[in-house]
């Protein structure tokens, strides 16, 4: 498992080496801090982190060691004390103290956070009020020196007791203590938030990758069952075709007088036989809607001849029941650019299952019409104005009296094997394939196929098939 | 556990683990109230909103041993909030030893069993398996009404393979005593592992009577660890070879 960074940033912050003062502290805030102490105690402040890296300075002029900066040898010593100041280590007791030319006095402390140094800060310089005049070493060391001159100067330079400068340097490291806990308090809550954030992405992350897999799989395995549909419905249908075919010679006499019951029976079987054929077309048909294997035979189709033909088809089977089977095409229709063949078994399809549930002296009219569809479906999520353009379409409508579809089962109907209520089902008989198929070429057809409810009874199918294919799907 | 050679140091991490509100700040709470100032730094909450933890608690303890080891101990809380699992796995990284706080009232037992399940499954998600972490168990909020009984606790406790402790963190009853029964655990687990003691010249009875001084026990070590209710404290200490 890798580590994200930010995992890795928490963990050295936390339980590794620490944060370097540098990312405690905002250099300029911790500038205007030691601006303020040196202001309030009259004695400079500079702070290093544990490189040596002057973070703030908040430094004084003292004008004798101004004064002693213009004298050719004092210079120098004021020079190396500032170096040996910048340098001094603070020592295991943290503080240390070092005392200049001029008499001044710098004090050095160790920056602690949580157990560990991470800088140095520095004070001064002071001159304790026990110096009462310039030091001798000074006055030795440098020839030039105008003693009136420092002596005045020494006068006006900041005077702080040792035992003051203790109390000073302790409120500076406690203050300093203070942002830089802070420091790593925003720190951390910087980088617990990002890490979190990332943990929280690798999680979901992984759940994506998880559900991929299995959609994955699930896809293959579709497929894998519209192939088996195909090839099972292929191998079904070649021993049926003989079953069929010799029920028929059978019928016909080929192999002598078929009397009586003999009769009757061969007649089942062949019966039987068609219809098993019929449900296992279905079965290919949807599989091969299915898997996309199914092309499309579009030519230049007029819709009345297709009406009347698809009524005249299914009149007896309607005759039989005792419904009445009405066809009504609008007249001057433009003819369609679709595959005839399956238009015809959509409604086919339709009508058949309009007269299975439509009781003994109901109606069932087909008719067709001009009329405009959405140019796309999907508007209620917006951009209507564009999805919502109307394109003109012919209406097919399918309406029967029948016992209906209750609306809450309406959008269900459509699914492959789903029946509305499986009683009727036995009663009525069917396999649930038919609608599935009709959307199906509907939809190769981009066309659009809906339900809506008869008044005052019944139901009506209603496809729409465009005059003008849209660009937008294959 | 990091080491560092060069200076001698060792930084071990301690997770306080439970469901929420349990009382695993509580615990860092008492501890740093009853640990010495030069031991202890400041307690860190991380962004809190109605005093619940979002990120983490974090006490930082330091030691150092007679041997001249410095022992720097992270203590951290998770949030015990359901919803901060992924942060919950990212404080868990790493952790040396776990002290589970559990709530004692009987309503809260379903929570404390979802939380092991959960402290379960992070470690796992780390690579590691609830066997291989040292843990305590304690039973904390012992004067509330209605929690489960002493015997209760102390039958199954006895059964169990962790120590468990009764405590009452809000008047810092028993918060040094599961402490030092988790130090001792995951100080025996690494010392197996790594050999500290010998590398470091490193008494461990001593470094631990030390840690409990400066947590102002006058109790030894001995007498604090045997505070539990149940488990066994030497479980993880290395096979003794004949």
């Amino acid at each position: 498992m890798t580590i994200p960074a930010q995992r890795d940033r928490v963990e050295e912050l936390t339980v590794g080496k620490g944060a370097r003062l540098e990312e405690l502290v905002d250099r300029e805030s911790l500038s205007q801090l030691a601006k303020s102490f040196a202001e309030l105690s009259g004695v400079g402040m500079r702070v290093f982190d544990s490189d040596g890296k002057l973070l703030a300075d908040a430094s004084l002029p003292v004008e004798l060691v101004t004064y002693l900066t213009t004298l050719k040898v004092a210079k120098t010593a004021v020079e190396s004390t500032v170096s040996s100041v910048k340098n001094l280590d603070p020592g295991p007791t943290g503080q240390a103290s070092i005392d200049g030319v001029s008499g001044g006095r710098y004090r050095v402390l160790a920056l602690e956070h949580d157990g560990r140094r991470v800088g140095r800060l520095v004070l001064g310089p002071y001159f304790p009020p026990s110096l009462k005049d310039i030091p001798a070493a000074l006055i030795e060391l440098e020839p030039a020196l105008d003693l009136d001159r420092a002596r005045g100067l020494l006068t006006m330079a900041p005077r702080v007791t040792d035992e003051s400068m203790d109390r000073l340097a302790q409120h500076a490291r406690a203050a300093l203590d203070v942002v830089m806990f802070s420091g790593l308090k925003a720190l951390l809550t910087g980088s617990m938030h990002l890490a979190s954030v990332r943990e929280s992405y690798r999680e979901l992350q992984s759940k994506q990758d998880k559900l991929q897999v299995a959609y994955d799989r699930l896809k293959e395995l579709d497929r894998l069952k519209s192939n088996f549909l195909a090839t099972v419905s292929h191998e079904l249908r070649t021993p049926l075709t003989s079953i069929i075919g010799y029920s028929e010679m059978l019928l016909e006499g080929i192999a002598g007088e078929v009397v009586g019951e003999q009769r009757e029976f061969v007649t089942t079987i062949r019966e039987k036989g068609e219809q098993l054929l019929t449900l296992i077309k279905g079965l290919l048909d949807l599989s091969k809607l299915e898997s996309g294997t199914m092309s499309l035979r579009r030519g230049t189709l007029d819709v009345a001849p297709l009406v009347k033909d698809v009524a005249q088809t299914m009149a007896p089977h309607a005759k039989k029941k005792g419904i009445v089977l009405q066809a009504d095409v609008e007249a001057g229709l433009p003819a369609l650019w679709a595959d005839g063949e399956r238009l015809r078994q959509v409604l086919l399809n339709l009508i058949e299952n309009a007269i299975k549930f439509t009781p003994t002296a109901g109606s069932v009219r087909i008719s067709a019409k001009l009329a405009s569809m959405a140019a796309a479906s999907g508007a209620d999520e917006g951009g209507l104005v564009l999805l919502g353009a109307q394109r003109t379409a012919v209406e097919f409508r399918v309406a029967d009296n029948g016992i209906g579809i209750p609306e809450s089962e309406r959008g269900r109907v459509f699914d492959a094997f789903y029946q509305v209520d499986s009683s009727s089902t036995r009663e009525q008989g069917g396999t649930g394939l038919g609608l599935s198929i009709v959307k199906r070429l509907v939809e190769g057809h981009d066309g659009a196929v809906r339900v809506e409810a008869n008044e005052p009874q019944g139901t009506v199918f209603v496809v729409a098939i465009p005059l003008k294919r849209s660009t937008l799907r294959p | 556990m990091q080491l560092d050679f060069v200076n001698r140091e060792l930084t071990i991490k301690l997770v306080y683990y439970g469901p929420a509100l349990s009382g695993k700040t509580t615990n860092l709470q008492a501890l740093h109230k009853v640990a010495a100032p030069g031991s202890s730094g400041r307690l860190m909450t991380l962004e809190t909103k109605d005093d619940r933890t979002l990120f983490f608690d974090l006490l930082p303890l330091s030691f150092r041993s007679q041997s001249g080891l410095a022992v720097r101990l992270k203590v951290f809380t998770v949030p015990g909030q359901v919803i901060h699992a992924s942060t919950r796995r990212l404080v868990l990284q790493g952790a040396d030893g776990v002290a589970f706080i559990a709530d004692s009232r009987t309503t809260e037992t379903q929570a404390n069993t979802d939380s092991f399940m959960d402290l379960k499954e992070n470690l796992r998600e780390h690579g590691l398996s609830l066997r291989q972490m040292p843990l305590v168990i304690q039973f904390n909020k012992r004067d509330l009404p209605d929690i489960r009984s002493d015997e209760e606790i102390a039958k199954l406790g006895a059964q169990g393979r962790e120590p468990v402790y009764l405590a009452v963190a809000m008047r810092g009853l028993g918060v040094v005593e599961s402490f030092i029964g988790l130090l001792h655990l995951t100080w025996s687990a690494l010392d197996a592992e790594h050999d500290l003691g010998r590398k470091f010249g490193f008494d461990a009875r001593e470094f631990m009577n030390g840690v409990a001084k400066k947590l102002g026990e006058q109790r030894g070590t001995d007498e604090l660890l045997a505070a539990c209710v149940g488990g066994a404290l030497d479980v993880l200490r290395p096979e003794v070879t004949p």
